[in-house]
């Protein structure tokens, strides 16, 4: 099947999972995948692509996912009309950072796999900014890990955002409630 | 050296070399506080990038993972100012 070809990214973690067969889903380290996008990414397009590598893990894909889609608001804190969120990062130490939290996060719920996608420069209101996914045995551990890693995402990988209104930057310290 | 965000447009730069002379690098190897000891809080202080001691928020990064403000530096590692972060 052709899959729509995918904007390119600044990293790709690799997908490895040739894990030993005789191996649990719990026992398995967990099949990463994070990618940052430079340019506008369709989430339901990398959902699509990453289920078909789910589904060719030892055993198949897990049963239960949580998805979560992050898009740029139209408008900033003051309720101004938003142009632009631009979104800086620290390469290298934020894609190490991301894959750090995402195994960290899934080893601790048992999640077979995570994906995170996250946005960086110039993002339009109305695109998505972030994408996670996480695949589990149950929907528990499928729903907690993937908001816990959110959180992390938000707090404990380096990303700074700048809202852009009336031509305007502003850099924006800390992050909207939960 | 490595600024980001608003931290990098108040201090005019986002990257810069800073020099270690013999004496700095013989006091962080052995670890002497005082004696010329290089960490990120004395080259905060000494760039004079802001307030006299690291805002609350700031957060340091040495040659990537976080780390402690007062951790002694070697020469070539590469540190990282980080302002308060705001992903996701």
């Amino acid at each position: 099947m052709n899959w729509p070809s995918c904007p390119r990214s600044a990293v790709v973690e690799p997908l490895s999972p040739q894990e030993p067969a005789q191996e649990s889903a719990a026992e398995r380290a967990p099949f990463l995948a994070v990618r940052l996008h430079p340019e506008a990414f369709a989430p339901l397009e990398g959902l699509a692509r990453w289920q078909v590598q789910l589904a060719a893990l030892p055993g198949g894909a897990p049963a239960a996912e949580s998805q979560f889609i992050g898009r740029v608001r139209g408008c900033n804190a003051s309720g101004e009309p938003l142009e632009a969120l631009e979104l800086e990062h620290y390469p290298g130490m934020t894609e190490a950072r991301i894959v750090s939290l995402a195994e960290d996060a899934a080893k601790r719920h048992g999640a077979a796999a995570v994906l995170v996608w996250h946005r960086i420069g110039r993002v339009l209101p109305g695109e998505a900014i972030v994408l996670v996914a996480v695949a589990a045995d149950r929907r528990g551990p499928a729903q907690r890990c993937g908001q816990e890693l959110l959180e992390a995402l938000k707090h404990e990988a380096p990303f700074w955002k700048r809202e852009w209104s009336q031509g305007v930057g502003r850099w924006i310290m800390g992050n909207t409630p939960l | 050296m490595r600024l980001f965000a608003g931290l990098r447009e108040a201090a005019g730069w986002g990257e810069r070399l800073v020099g270690w002379d013999e004496a700095d690098a013989e006091a962080s190897r052995n670890h002497r506080p005082g004696a010329g000891e290089v960490t990120p809080r004395s080259l905060w202080r000494q760039l004079q990038l802001g307030a006299v001691d690291l805002p609350a928020g700031l957060r340091v990064a040495v040659n990537h993972p976080f780390a402690s403000s007062d951790q002694p530096l070697q020469p070539g590692d590469e540190l990282a100012f980080l302002p308060p972060i705001s992903g996701g």
